[in-house]
């Protein structure tokens, strides 16, 4: 009896550990994909679309935080704080955009007949959602991290330094963009 | 400002890696609060304030004709 409720425990931390590596990793997967949107499209970021990157960076530490800690629950609280900052920001674009007006067209192109903006409010509502389930069957629970495999440790230390690099590169493009003023989609600050 | 929030974020970042958890997360919420005033003063128009005026809720034109059905 013992036997298989430590066998649904082990089930459990590891559904647990996937779901918030799947997570980080739709995260950077989506924070890469807005980094080749702006330099092999030439999508220039708005203000707004730059502070949506950087909710989503937010939630990115949220989920690494949870992901070496097993017996807190501070990463999730994190991850929801900024994911709620995420919708606040985009249903706040989405809402500006949502008549064109001279001046205040949506910017940048649509993917799958989507705007960007809309997509953040979907990842946002996505986000709180994967954060709550979590929460709703795995939160509370204590086990070791060390428990991992050495495959599932390189993973995630690789995933980590992945997001950190991305922040940097964010960081560069930012100061190339804006400079040390305000951002606008005109062009590059710094190049012209 | 933008640049100010990246950068407090890269060293939030940087400081987690190296194992400073607390004051990462102290540096986080820092730049969290100066996004949201940042959210905040490029949203604010010293025309409509923070109203969105082309949002119309009442009912338009288009529902008179079903009315008078």
């Amino acid at each position: 009896m013992r036997g298989t409720k430590n066998t649904g425990g082990r089930i459990a931390v590891v559904f647990d550990r996937i779901s918030l590596l799947g997570m980080l990793l739709i995260l950077a997967a989506i924070l890469t994909a807005a980094m080749l949107m702006q330099y092999g499209f030439g999508e220039i970021p708005c203000p707004l679309c730059l502070l949506q990157r950087f909710a989503m960076f937010g939630c990115c530490f949220g989920l690494i935080v949870q992901l070496r800690s097993a017996t807190s629950e501070q990463g999730t609280g994190i991850s929801l704080i900024f994911a709620i900052l995420l919708l606040v920001i985009s249903a706040r674009q989405t809402l500006l955009d949502l008549f064109p007006r001279p001046g205040h067209e949506y910017i940048g192109s649509a993917i799958f007949g989507i705007h960007m903006p809309v997509w953040s409010v979907l990842i946002a509502v996505a986000l709180l959602l994967g954060l709550a389930t979590r929460l709703a069957f795995f939160g509370g629970r204590s086990y070791s991290v060390m428990g991992d495999g050495l495959l599932t440790r390189r993973l995630v230390r690789g995933l980590i330094i992945y997001v950190v690099l991305l922040c940097a590169i964010n960081f560069i493009s930012v100061i190339i963009q804006c400079g040390a003023g305000e951002c606008h989609t005109f062009g590059y600050r710094l190049l012209r | 400002m933008m640049a100010a929030i990246y950068a407090i974020l890269l060293i939030a970042f940087v400081l987690d890696l190296l194992g400073r958890g607390r004051l990462a997360v102290c540096c986080l919420f820092l730049s969290f609060i100066i996004c949201v005033w940042l959210f905040l003063w490029e949203i604010y128009s010293p025309e409509y304030g923070f109203r969105m005026p082309w949002l119309q809720v009442e009912l338009g034109p288009i529902f008179a004709p079903l009315r008078s059905v």
